[in-house]
Formats: structure tokens, sequence, C-alpha cells
């Protein structure tokens, strides 16, 4: 020891030895790459929903809260003067209103809440308003999108309610096939609380044939709704997708009858959309009509009917600038009726249709498509009276399309699609026909999102929230 | 025809009387008449007055009388000498003129027959070329100014005015011609002020009576100052010297000048006196302190005495506009306050306000080599250190690689909050709630940077690197004594890869450590190797520092408490008071520190954790990572950065006679990476125990540099090995700074970020509102509270929120519906923030809540209100503990403070020249 501190280089030797040792600690006590930790959202059921059937006049309306083992609560449904008070879940509520009634708003908490689904059908033979009009009851919120024909096509009504405590400050933008419209009454209109009001769209915007239209309020919370009656028929434009890069329009059902594609670029910049169709064989680009060039701030339209009249579909687009798009389905008769579909988003926690019908006159189609990866969902009746039947399962292959005849009970019922865990994104729609004198009637609806299940993100409370940009390790 | 009368007053003085009677009498105009007086000596001056003047020429006085009062007494008795212009002439026992000084007194008194007063240039009676004064004049805080430098040699420089005459307001009583007529026209010397100042009371009263006071450079007085200087003991009064110069120094200020001035001019000193007493204190000289309290006090609370002596000037105070320009100008004051701080720096404490008797300063003690240059020029003097050098280097290295940090918007990121608010801020934050005490620290800073808390941020954390080398150069002063090795040692350290990282991160805790870490080691080497009064302040000031540091970064107290404890244990049997001093040093922190502390120790995750947001590191740091002194995380160079350095240390092992100590830095070295290992896989970032390594390799082989200046010298192969060495040394700074430019000090750190909250928010938020911000995160949301403004550094460290609030924002976020939006206005929510991006599902949940309300919504970011009730918060209860605490810490800090401060270092002279009674000498 000694002779190794007086050589010139043993402390070198040493202080080396002692730094390998360091080195040694330092590697050995390395931690393996851990993998990061992604903590996933948490399904929640839904506490309190608040919806509204924006006309149910003459219309029967249907509320149904799917089975559920959430413990007690209760739809509220302000029928009138006197609330009806349902607690049951499972059970279907039906009604016909009288004509003239003022929307209605269906309220539930606790475990009713949890997938509340409500929806107003009419079905008129005669007049103006012949044929099926089907809506499903809106959320109140603060921006709602519509495509669809527009004012100078047909009457375009849209019925605006504010079932909510505070005032709402609406304002109406419209796009046309010529661009966005500049119009004095698009905005500044005023809903006081528990005010509702149907505004004609002549009135704001006399001149476009299609139209996607925004509702938006600067405060407050509006439901919003659009009724289109065109000489082809009537209907209701559901609800679309905000615009997006990718907009899945499904539920094209697989009967006979013209299919007509609105696509609206409500941006800054032009709009190249590229078109596919799920088919039940195979997801294709339809020949000639692979893409639609939308100018920035206006809508199209692209007739889709040699492509996919007779088969049901699912349309998927995708552009580089956000869009929105809807579909028009046209029943065939010597009197036609007409039908919306709409971009929707995938049913990844389920879906509920409130009502569906099955009688030697009335098929209820539902149209399952999976244009991602291969899913399987179980398809589940809740009937108004009688016992439900067994669920069915159905498996979509990737890049297919399945169309389901829904059989059931003749008074009517609901449909409940729930994905199985390890699907892959479906996105759906309901048809019904009905064969009537004169043409068939037809009325669709795009399947939403079921508001039973809610995704709650994972949250941590994080000072450095404050700063712009999140902190991330460097490994 | 003149007639002259020289009066000589002794008072104990036969050490000086013999040769001035001499001078007196060997004068080339022979005085007409010669009176002594005698004040009670009790060393045989009144025979030698005897002897020069004849024994009925000296009057015989009590052995309390002032020297205006043996004047009097004296002109008194004098007949008046019929016909002629009738001088007196007054000589002080230890003032000796030069033979011509009557001569030229009298010509000059012939030539400006307008003249009163007249008076020699005094020079020092010992060091006989040395200039005391030639007139003087007075500052408006009373301070008698000579206008002359300190030590100033007598060439001629103050003769240039024609025919070496000079217009001044007062000449000293050493060697004053007085016109008799005016004498008695204005009542001579004011008895009432026996010892200093009356002079400057006389010739004030006689130039506002319109009256000329020359002082004559022709003739010259040597004069000993005996008194002033404490060479004998003062009869008339039992008060210091000092005190007595500096009461009266007030005392004719006030009773000569005009009542609105005198009002201001009171208000003036005695705040100046107050602040003067403060300074003397923290130098530790309460005996200043007390003369100071005691000479503004004595004018203060004896208005009637003022009223007296204001009423019999009546006169002068009319002649007031004569007297105002001769007062010093104001440019003085500044350069004396200077002076002060420079005198304080130099540890010579604050300077005496009365202003000397005379100019002479003792010499004072020159320390340091570096103090040592005979180029007076400040900047020069400045810019030719190489610290200084190496500081401007070093900052315009920083300004070059942050130059993107230095302007902009709010600075943040990081670790780093957005630095918004001021210093009011951070005070009322850390004195309303139990913040973390690094808070006051920098409350304390942003109140220097005249309340913006941005500036004092951005010096401590952009200007960390100029500053760590600074504080490294001048830290190691002591113990490095090669120069060139310094000024390596400390651009190594300033931009070790600790330096870099730290800016690049916002890491403020981990800067501040980093800065100081050069004076905790200096301090802690003063506390074991420094003599015993020094070693004990040394522990103080490092105390105090360490509590500084460990507010910022609670990690460093672990080591060096491991570091004390080593120490102690090796010299605490050697050296007294070692130990002793150790405890001083690592318990002032936890004095000072102690409640915060105590919650530290509740939650001991938290020594890990250091100022500013929680910021995680990676715990795969690699080993050569953590070998090379590189901590890793943003702004970090390459590992090969800091190679130089390493091969430089381990060289500086192969050097026999270093071998040792080069092996106790690597020691300190490896122990230090050690612990970044350990605090490394706890997921912390090693800046601090890897600063702490690098700080031992650098000292270690800066200690052995000096060799390498050998080797040069030697010549031949061994000058091109020096050569080498210097090359790689020198690789590693110039290369971190070129990486670190090149790098763009890129980091989470940036200084364009905006407010985090909406100005809506901010204006409508009520007290006790406070805005949820919901951020979308890697995973998930992420989200915190602003209470009504933008957090202040620190706030963060606050007391979460709890789960049942996180599951209520996750629920809100969610959109379930339910109560959790009403719980969150339960809590005090009035506002819903989201910054872009902003998740559709999280906005699709806010729009559908029904008790919310969209305010904004654009691409930037989104806005909501709660419509229902909002409850505001309750404020933190007000525990009354924590009030006095903070009044006990304030006073804990200046206690340490004084405690720390360096004292004044030359020796107070009452104790060394204390004359024993029997010995007592001469007067005046």
């Amino acid at each position: 020891m000694r002779r190794l501190i007086e050589n010139r280089f043993g402390m070198l030797a040493l202080v080396l030895i002692a730094l390998g040792a360091v080195y040694g600690v330092a590697f050995a006590s390395r931690p393996a790459p851990a993998a990061p930790v992604r903590a996933e959202p948490v399904r929640a059921p839904i506490a309190a929903v608040s919806t509204v059937c924006p006309d149910p006049g003459g219309a029967m309306v249907t509320a149904v809260t799917p089975p559920n083992s959430g413990g007690t609560g209760q739809t509220l449904i302000e029928d009138g003067d006197e609330p009806v008070t349902v607690d049951e879940p499972g059970k279907l509520w039906q009604k016909t209103m009288a004509a003239g009634t003022d929307p209605m708003r269906v309220h539930a908490t606790g475990a009713m809440a949890s997938g509340l689904e409500a929806a107003q059908t009419r079905r008129a033979l005669t007049g103006a308003a012949r044929g099926l009009a089907g809506v499903r009851c809106v959320d109140p919120g603060a921006d709602a999108w519509f495509v669809g024909p527009g004012p100078a096509a047909g009457d375009l009504k849209l019925h605006l309610a504010n079932v909510e405590s505070a005032p709402a400050d609406v304002a109406l933008v419209v796009y046309s096939g010529e661009g966005q419209v500049i119009a004095d009454r698009a905005s500044g209109m005023l809903l006081k609380p528990g005010e509702h009001r149907v505004v004609d769209l002549k009135k704001v915007a006399p001149s476009p044939l299609v139209m996607a239209l925004n509702v938006s309020t600067g405060r407050g919370r509006v439901a919003a709704a659009v009724e289109a009656a065109t000489p082809e028929g009537v209907d209701w434009l559901p609800q679309t997708t905000r615009p997006a890069e990718r907009v899945v329009v499904p539920g094209v059902p697989g009967s006979a009858g013209r299919r007509e594609l609105y696509v609206a670029a409500p941006g800054e910049s032009d709009a190249v959309v590229h078109v596919k169709a799920v088919l039940k064989d195979g997801s294709y680009a339809l020949e000639n009509r692979e893409t639609v060039e939308v100018p920035a701030g206006s809508v199209a339209t692209l007739d889709l009917s040699t492509g996919v009249t007779g088969q049901p579909a699912a349309i998927v687009l995708t552009s580089e600038t956000p869009v929105v798009a809807g579909l028009k389905i046209v029943g065939t008769g010597g009197r036609t009726d007409v039908a919306f579909t709409a971009g929707a988003p995938s049913i990844d926690l389920g879906s509920v249709v409130a009502d569906a019908r099955s009688t030697k006159e009335v098929t209820s189609r539902l149209i399952l498509s999976a244009p991602d990866k291969a899913a399987e969902v179980t398809v589940t009746l809740l009937p108004r009276e009688g016992k439900a039947p067994d669920p069915i399962e159905v498996a979509i292959p990737a890049a297919r399309t399945k169309e389901l005849i829904l059989k059931g009970p003749a008074k009517g019922f609901s449909v409940v699609v729930t994905p199985k865990t390890g699907s892959g994104p479906v996105y759906g729609g309901r048809v019904m026909e009905e064969r009537a004198a004169g043409g068939q009637l037809v009325t669709a609806q795009p399947l939403a999102v079921a508001r039973t299940w809610t995704l709650v993100p994972p949250v941590a409370e994080e000072p450095s929230a404050v700063l712009s940009q999140p902190l991330s390790q460097p490994s | 025809m003149h007639s002259v009368t020289a009066i000589v007053v002794a008072h104990d003085g036969s050490r000086w009387l013999r040769d001035t009677l001499r001078a007196v009498l060997a004068q080339t105009r022979p005085v007409d008449r010669g009176v002594g007086v005698d004040n009670g000596s009790r060393d045989g001056s009144r025979d030698l007055l005897g002897e020069a003047f004849g024994k009925h020429s000296v009057v015989q006085m009590p052995r309390s009388s002032g020297f205006a009062e043996a004047v009097h007494e004296v002109v008194r008795r004098l007949p008046k000498a019929p016909g002629d212009t009738e001088w007196i002439w007054l000589i002080h026992d230890d003032c000796a003129p030069d033979v011509r000084a009557l001569e030229f007194l009298l010509h000059a008194a012939d030539e400006y027959p307008e003249t009163a007063v007249l008076g020699p240039k005094l020079r020092d009676w010992l060091d006989r070329k040395l200039l005391l004064e030639v007139g003087v004049t007075v500052a408006r805080s009373g301070r008698r100014e000579t206008g002359l430098e300190a030590r100033e040699y007598d060439q001629g420089q103050h003769d240039a005015e024609p025919r070496g005459v000079r217009d001044v307001l007062a000449v000293s009583s050493a060697g004053m011609l007085i016109r008799r007529d005016v004498w008695d026209e204005l009542d001579g010397l004011d008895a009432r002020l026996p010892l200093f100042r009356d002079d400057l009371d006389f010739c004030w009263r006689a130039r506002a009576a319109g009256h000329r006071v020359l002082a004559v450079t022709a003739a010259v007085a040597w004069h000993a100052e005996a008194s002033a200087k404490r060479r004998r003991r003062i009869a008339a009064s039992d008060d210091h010297p000092r005190r007595l110069a500096r009461r009266y120094s007030l005392f004719v200020l006030m009773a000569n000048l005009p009542f609105w001035t005198m009002l201001w001019s009171l208000l003036r000193n005695t705040v100046g006196s107050l602040i003067r007493t403060v300074l003397f204190l923290v130098a530790k000289q309460p005996a200043h302190a007390v003369d100071e309290l005691a000479a503004i006090g004595s004018v203060l609370f004896h208005p009637l005495r003022l009223r007296r002596a204001r009423k019999a000037r009546k006169a002068s105070r009319r002649g007031y506009q004569l007297v105002k320009p001769m007062f010093s100008p104001p440019s003085l004051a500044f350069r004396r306050a200077w002076e002060m701080v420079q005198n304080q720096l130099s540890g010579g404490g604050p300077m005496d306000s009365a202003g000397r008797h005379h100019a002479v300063q003792q010499p004072g003690a020159e320390e340091g080599d570096e103090l040592l240059n005979d180029d007076d020029g400040f900047l020069r003097r400045t810019f030719a250190s190489p610290g200084v050098r190496l500081f401007v280097l070093l900052t315009a290295v920083a300004v070059a690689a942050e130059r993107d940090l230095l302007t902009g918007g709010l600075l943040g990121g990081g670790a780093l909050v957005p630095v918004a608010g001021g210093a009011s801020d951070l005070w009322a934050f850390y004195t309303g709630e139990q913040a973390p005490p690094y808070v006051a620290v920098l409350a304390v800073l942003s109140t220097i940077t005249f309340g913006k808390t941005w500036l004092a941020v951005s010096i401590l954390l952009l200007g960390c690197v100029p500053l760590s080398g600074l504080s490294a150069y001048l830290a190691t002063r002591s113990f490095v004594t090669y120069r060139p090795a310094r000024v390596w040692m400390a651009a190594t350290y300033a931009l070790l890869p600790v330096a870099t990282g730290v800016v690049a991160s916002g890491r403020i805790g981990s800067a501040v450590v980093f800065i100081l870490l050069p004076v905790y080691a200096s301090l802690a080497t003063k506390v074991l190797a420094d003599t015993r009064k020094p070693a004990r302040r040394a522990a103080w000031g490092l105390g105090l520092l360490l509590a500084v540091g460990t507010a910022f970064a609670p990690i460093l107290y672990v080591f060096v408490a491991v570091l004390g404890l080593l120490a102690a244990v090796s010299f605490g049997g050697v050296r007294r008071g070692v130990g002793g001093n150790l405890l001083i040093a690592l318990g002032a922190p936890l004095l000072l520190l102690g409640p915060w502390l105590a919650t530290i120790v509740h939650d001991p995750v938290r020594i890990l954790r250091e100022a500013g947001l929680p910021m995680t590191s990676s715990p795969r740091l690699a080993p050569e990572s953590l070998l090379t002194l590189n901590p890793g995380g943003p702004g970090t160079p390459p590992i090969w950065a800091t190679a130089g350095l390493l091969a430089v240390a381990l060289g500086a092992l192969l050097l026999r006679r270093h071998q040792f100590i080069v092996a106790v830095g690597w020691g300190v070295a490896i122990v230090g990476v050690l612990a970044a290992t350990v605090v490394s896989r706890m997921s912390t970032w090693p800046g601090v125990p890897l600063a702490f390594a690098a700080t031992g390799l650098l000292v270690s082989t800066a200690l052995a540099a000096h060799r390498v200046a050998e080797f040069r010298r030697a010549g031949g192969f061994r000058r091109a090995g020096a050569f080498l060495i210097v090359l790689v040394a020198f690789a590693t700074p110039v290369a971190a700074a070129t990486l670190w430019i090149m790098d763009e000090a890129g980091g989470p750190v940036r200084r364009d970020l905006r407010s985090p909250l909406p100005a809506i928010a901010e204006a409508q938020s009520k007290p006790g509102q406070g805005t949820l911000l919901i951020r979308a995160a890697d995973a998930g949301l992420t989200y915190t509270v602003l209470r009504g403004r933008i957090p202040v550094i620190g706030e963060s460290e606050r007391a979460a929120y709890g789960s049942d609030f996180t599951d209520a924002v996750a629920g809100l976020a969610s959109g379930r519906g339910g109560s959790d939006a009403a719980e969150l206005a339960g809590r005090g929510i009035a506002f819903v923030s989201v910054p872009a991006p902003i998740d559709p599902a999280l906005r699709r949940a806010l729009d559908s809540e029904p008790t919310m309300a969209r305010v904004t919504l654009t691409d930037r970011a989104g806005l909501w209100r709660m419509t229902g009730t909002v409850t505001p918060e309750r404020p933190p209860a007000d525990v009354a503990w924590h009030r006095w605490w903070l009044y006990g810490q304030g006073a804990l800090v200046v206690v340490v403070l004084i405690l720390a401060a360096p004292g004044a270092r030359t020796a107070e002279p009452e104790a060394a020249e204390e004359i024993p009674a029997d010995r007592e000498r001469v007067a005046v």
C-alpha cells in the first residue's frame, strides 16, 4: 500500500479504480427504461341528461332508458302542464302528442340518465308534410351543424329552444353552393330562458339550393333542429359532426332510391375531398367520383346513386381542410319521401335508438359499418310490450358494412347497440321505411353515441399547467 | 501700523509648547505683545509660558476652561493699543508657526484691508509636508470640509491663486489672526463652544457681517491636533472629542442658518444621523453609533440653548447670502457617500460624520494584493482586474447564448412559473400565508430591483453564469493565489453543464445554490482555518447564506451537514472553536427557516424538490453523464464538453508535491458523483451534488496549477507540455461557451409566454374566486387554480386541492352532468379556462354543462363562467403565531447579519492610546 501511494502513478490508479467503481454503481442502479404509463380514461355513467324534442306536435315521442344497474333515478318528461315521471329503466314511454305542442324537455337524473334516449317521429300520409319525419331529441348546445337542401329547394325551418336558466344569444352562419351567405338577420337572436322560436330560413337566406348551417351561441345554450319540407318529401336534418378532416356518413340503406351527398368546407381554404364508400363487400373509391372539390365556404353536392343505391353503405370523406357532410336518401314510388343522414361519430360507448318499428309495412334497417378495423357489436331490442328477444351478435369485417333488418314486436321497440371490447370503431344508422300508397315513406337517423357512459379523462392537479407546454421527460 | 498681540493658550501641552513658543518669539515680524494663558496645566506649561512672556503676562485659568473662554479673558484684560490697527493672534500650544508666518499674514492684511480674519496654511506637526488645511468650509450636514484629499502633501498645489491668498469661509483657530475691532464687534469666539467649531462659528459670523476671511498660503504653521487626535485628555468636557465635534458641528449649523433652512437641515441631519447610526451598528462600532445619536440628541433636546444662540446671531443670519456660496458644493456630498460605501466595503466602517478636525486620515491598512496597485483611477483599476474582465466576458457569452430570452413576454417554463407581479405581491404572499421562505429572499431582491420581480429573477437565472463565475473568482481569492488558475477555475465553474442546464430549465433554486456554492467553500475555509473572531463571523455568514440556499434547494443542507460533520470530526480536536462555529453555521438555517423545515420533515420527499414548479428528471441518467459532471436534461452539452477538465484533474494527480490535495479534491468529486447518482435515481435533477463534485475537482486542480508556470519557465519540452495542459484545460470552458451559444440556451424556458389567466377572468374575479385552468397533457388533463392573478413564484407549493376537487374536475371534463360544476363553484371556482389545443370532447362537455356559460371560444383559448352561485373560498385561517414568527424571523435575520458583517478592520484607538491619569497632559 505504501509503495502504491509513493509511486507517482499510484494515486492516479486509485482514483481511476474509484471512478470505475462509481461507474459500476451508476450503471447497475440505472433502472430499465420504463414504458410510459398512459392513464386510460375511465368510463363513468352519465349522471344527468337534458334533451329537447323540438316539435313534438302530431308526432309520436319515444323516451327510453336501457336497463342498467346504476341504482335509482327518474326521468321527467314535460308533457304540457303535467310532467310525466318514469323511473323504470328498460321501459319505453311512447305517446302521440296533440298538434301544436311546444318543444318538450326530457330530463333524467341518476340511473335513468344513463343512456336516456328520446326521439320524435311524425307520420303523415297526405298533404305537404306527407312522409315519415323523425328526429332524435337534441341536447342543448353552443354549436350545431346541419347540411342539406337550402331554402330555395323547399321550406326550411329552424327550431330553436332555450330550456336553460340563462339567456342565449344565437348566431347563424349559412353556407351555400356559391359561398358563405352574408345575412342581416343571421345574428343577434336573443332567446330568453324558456323561450322557443321557429326561424324560417328563407327569411335569412332565400337563395341557396343547398346549404350548410352553423347555429352557434355567443352565450348560453340552445337546442337547435332543422326541418326540411321539399317537393321530394319531408324530414329533419340530423345534426352532423363539427368540421373535421375525416367525416364518416353512416346509415345509407340498402334499398332503392336516389342518394345525394352534400359536402361543405366552412373554413378559409378550398377542400379537395376524397370520397370512399364502405360497402358490404369492401371499401371503394367510386369511379369518376373519387374526389369532390369544394371551394372555401361553399357546399358541393355529389350524386352517389349509381355507386351506392341498393347497397347498405357508409361514406368516408377525407380532406386536408375540415369539412362537414350529409346525405339525402330519396325513397321510391310516385310520391317520394326523403330522409337525411349526416356525419356521425363512432359509437365506441354504444348507441341507443329510441324508436324503431317492424310491421308488414314498416321495415327498420340497422346499417353498421366498420371502415377501419373489424368490429363486433351486440344488438338488443327493447320492446314496448312483451318479452325482449335475445340479443343479436353482429360481426363486421374491416372496411365492410352490414345491414340488419330489425324484426321486433309490432308495437315498436328501441334498439341498443353495444360494441364489444376490442372491437374497432363502428358507425351506423337506422332507417325506417314504410310502404304506402303512392310511394315509400322513409326516415333515417345516424347512430349517436349513447348517453350511457362518458369517458372521464385522467386528471391531475399540476401547478405546471400554467405553462404553455406540458412538461415531457427526456429519457 | 499694526499691533499684534499673540495669545498662546496652553493646557497640558508642554510636549509641544516649547517649540511653539520658540516659533512665536522668533517671528521675522516680531509680535508686539505676547500673552500666555494656562488652563490649569499640570505639566509645567505655566512655567514655560512664564519663561517666554514673563510671569506677569501669563493668565491663570481654571482647568475646565475652554479655548474661547481663555481668549476672552485675555482680550478683556488687554488694554487697547492706541492709534494702531490692533490684531490678536491666536496660538494653540501645539501649533508652531513658521518664522515668516506673521509677516505674510500682515502683508496679506495690508493688501486686502477689508479682511478681518486671516489664517496660515496648516501642516502636520510630525509629517512636516503633510497638508492639514488651507481654510475650511462646512457641508450642509455640518461636516467640516477642508476640501483636501486624504494625506495630501503640500507641493504648492493649493497656492495657485494670486499672492497666495484664498477667500474661505473659515480658518482654524490655530494661528488665526483677528482684527481686534472685529473681535469686539462680533463678541469674539463663542464660549459655549469650548473646544471645536468655535473657529467656524466665528468666521461665519465675520463673513456674514461683511468681512473677508482669508487663508494665506504663504504663511505656514505646523499643528499637532493634540485634542482631536486624542494625544491628550480634554478637561473642558468629559465627552469623547468625536461626539463633541459632531455636536458642535450641528450646533453651529443650526445656530447660524436662517429659520426655514435650519428646519430643513435639522430634519435632514436627523434622518442622516439615524442612517449612520444603523451603519455604525452594522459595522460593529457601537461607540460611534452612540456618539452620533448623542450629538443629534443634544441638539434636538436643548431647543432653548439653540434659541439663545440664534438670538445672539440675528445679525449673522441676515448675511446668510454672503456665506451661502462658501459652503461645500453638493457634489462633495455624493463623493462622501461614495467614500463611505468604499470604506464600508473595505472594512473601514462608515466615515466620521463630523469631518476630521483636519484632513489627515489614519493611514488605512491597505488590504490584499490587488489593492496595492498604484494606479488610482477607478475605471482603470476596475478593468485591469482579471476578475472583472472575466465577468464581462462571461456576461457577453451569456447575452449571446440567451439572446432569445432577454426580451419579449413573460419569462417562464421548465421549473419557472411565468414571472409576473412585483415585490409587493411577493411580500403580500409571504406575509399573508405560510409561504416558502425563498419567497422572502426573492421579495427582498425584487425590492432592490425597483419592485420588478422579473428583473430579479432574470438576474439570478439568466445571470447565473456570469454571477457564478464572479463568485468563484472572488471567493477563492484567499486560497488560490495563482491568478490564471483562478480565472480558469472560475470560467470552467461558470460554464459547467450544471449552469447551462439551470438556465435552460429555469431552475432558479439550483441557480441560487450554484452562485453561492463558491462562497460557501470560501466561508467554510475561513471557519476551519481562520483565527477566532473572523472564523466566528464567517460561521454566521455561512449560516445565513446556507439558510438562503436551503430555502431554495433543501437538498443543499443535507450535503453541507454531512460535510460539516466530517469536518467537525477531523478538525474539531485540532482547532479550538471549530465545533462551535460549525454548530453556528449549521444551526442558523434551522433557526431562520424553522417552521418551514418542520413541514419538510413531515413530507421528506420535498427535500428533493427545489424552488419553483415540480420538474422531474429522468432516473435513467447515463453513468457516463454522471461521471462527466453532466446532470442531463435540457441545456446541457454533450458529455465530451467536460473532458478537458477531467483530463487536467487526472493529470494533476501525477504532480507529486500536490498529489494529496488533488486526491482530496477527487475524493470530494467522487462523493459528489455518488450522491448525484443516488439523487438522480430518485428522479431528481442532480445539479447540486454535481456542482459540489465539480467544485472539489476545480479547487484542488487550481491549487496545483501554478506548477504549469514552473513548467513554462523550465523551457524545452516541458514548456510544450505546459502549453498543452493549458490548451486542454481551457478547452472545457471554451467548448462549453461555444456549444451554449450555438444551442441558444435552448430549453423549456422561454420569454414569449402569454399570461395563463385570461384578461376577462382576471378583471372579473372577485376576491376569493378562482379560475380553473385545464390543460391537455400527454395523457389526460392537468389542472391548476389561479386565484384572480397569475400565481407568483412559490405559490405552486401551497397545499393541493385534494382528490375530491380533482374528481369534480374530472367529472366536469367528462361531461357526465351531475353536481360537479356546483361542487367546484362551492370551492370558489368562478371561471374555467382551457388554453389551446382544446380537446373537442372537453369543449363539448363544458358547453353542455347547464350551470356554466361560455364567455369566449377562439382558436387560442376558451373561457367558461359559472352561472350559479360561487362561494368565495375562505382565506386561509390566520394563524396567530405565524405573524409573530415573521417578526421573529426578520429580527433573527438582522441579528445574524450584524454578527456576520465584517467589522471595522482598524482597531479602535481608544483602548490603545489610553493614557494613565497621572500622566495627563496638554490642552486644546
